[in-house]
Parts: C-alpha cells; sequence; structure tokens
C-alpha cells in the first residue's frame, strides 16, 4: 500500500512540476521557455510537427477510445 | 526632409475625411470594428458550444467500439488536414531557445515518462499503478470524460497554430 501511495506522491509531483515551470516561464524576464514556445520551437521542422501531432492523436485515443 | 511627398492632414479632401472629423465633434469609435467584434464573439460561441456538443456526445461512446475510434479519428483527421492543407495563421515559435531554461522543462517530462515506464514494465499492478490505470476510473464518469475530450480538442488546436 505504501508503493501505491509513493507512487501515485510521485506522479502529483511531476505533474504539479510542470504547472510551476509553466507558471515560472510566465514571469516577466523568465528564461524558461513556457509549454507553448517549446513546443512551437520543436514543430518549427515538419517533421517535429507531425510527431507532436501524432502524440496528441495517440492521447486521445489512448484515454478516449480504449 | 523623406516625408515631404506625404499629403498632409489638412490637405486631406474634406469628403474623403473620417465621418468624426466631420463638424467638429468629439472621436467616436468606426461602426465596422464594433460589428467584426460582434460577429467574431459569435463565432467563437458558436464553435464553443459546438464542441462542448461534440465532447458530451463522444464522452457517451463506449469503449473499444467502432464509435470510440472514430469520435477520435474525426477530429484527428480534421486537424492534420486544417493543419497540412490549410493552416490558420500560426504563432511565430522563437527563433531560438534557451537550454538551460529548455532543460527544466526536459528534466520533468523525462522524470514523468520514466515514472509511468517503470510502472508500465512492471504491468502496473495496484501497488505500483501507472497513470493510465489512475485516471481511468475517473475517465468513466461521462461529465469528467466530456471535459477531458474537451481539453484534448483545444490542445489540438492550440497545437495547429503553433
Amino acid at each position: 500500500m505504501a508503493t501505491r501511495v509513493i507512487t501515485i506522491i510521485g506522479f502529483a509531483a511531476l505533474i504539479l512540476a510542470l504547472f510551476v515551470l509553466e507558471f515560472l516561464a510566465r514571469r516577466k524576464d523568465s528564461r524558461i521557455p513556457t509549454l507553448g514556445d517549446w513546443l512551437g520551437y520543436v514543430m518549427r521542422p515538419k517533421a517535429g510537427r507531425l510527431l507532436i501531432l501524432l502524440g496528441w492523436l495517440w492521447l486521445g485515443w489512448h484515454y478516449f477510445s480504449r | 526632409m523623406a516625408a515631404d511627398d506625404v499629403p498632409r492632414w489638412p490637405s486631406v479632401p474634406r469628403q474623403q475625411a473620417p465621418r468624426r472629423w466631420r463638424f467638429g465633434r468629439p472621436a467616436l469609435l468606426p461602426r465596422q470594428p464594433s460589428r467584426r467584434l460582434r460577429n467574431s464573439v459569435l463565432r467563437k460561441a458558436a464553435v464553443g458550444a459546438g464542441l462542448i456538443a461534440y465532447s458530451w456526445f463522444a464522452a457517451g461512446t463506449r469503449p473499444f467500439t467502432i464509435s470510440a475510434l472514430l469520435i477520435v479519428l474525426v477530429p484527428g483527421a480534421a486537424l492534420f488536414v486544417i493543419a497540412y492543407v490549410r493552416p490558420p495563421r500560426r504563432i511565430p515559435p522563437p527563433d531560438r531557445l534557451d537550454l538551460t531554461g529548455f532543460s527544466y522543462w526536459a528534466i520533468a517530462v523525462g522524470v514523468l515518462f520514466e515514472w509511468e515506464a517503470s510502472a508500465f514494465k512492471d504491468g502496473a499492478p495496484s501497488w505500483h499503478p501507472a497513470l493510465t490505470t489512475l485516471i481511468d476510473p475517473a475517465l468513466g464518469t461521462r461529465p469528467v470524460k466530456a471535459a477531458g475530450i474537451l481539453i484534448w480538442l483545444v490542445a489540438g488546436w492550440a497545437l495547429v497554430r503553433r
């Protein structure tokens, strides 16, 4: 049971970290890019764009079709 | 001067001047932009209502059925067509990323994937559940699933604009 709780706390902490990073990135003069900024950067080449869109499609299939 | 050939304000003919100049009345807002704004708001409201209706309908499908597959494939195909055939005006990406700043994201996302992979490798038992195992029960209720689908659709549109 303790292992399960540790796993859940780990997921919660990591997801919280993503929100904190986004918050920090939106501060003025922050060196951290926002989620949109770095995704946009990754999506500049066509291959990156395709991979990110396929990842989005996979997420939808994984969580809503199955 | 470089701007000598540019007509100055007093030389603009009276008929061509905007209405707010005539008769020395205080400036009025032009009518067209407000109508355009209203149309834009109406269009956004209609699209929003359509997305909510679609999400609610999609959340009612049973998992592992053809209809459950279609509710993902149809918007997916539509978004791919929009992205590659008729892309909307994109938000310009940055020319470069600060490597140190980006490394925080890379570490957080990498550890999240590792945490998920370790649970997946163990077969996601109850003592070491995967994220999917934890989220699935919540997605069993229709309102939560509809909200999830709505977030997924909006995220897809945000990605196409990037």
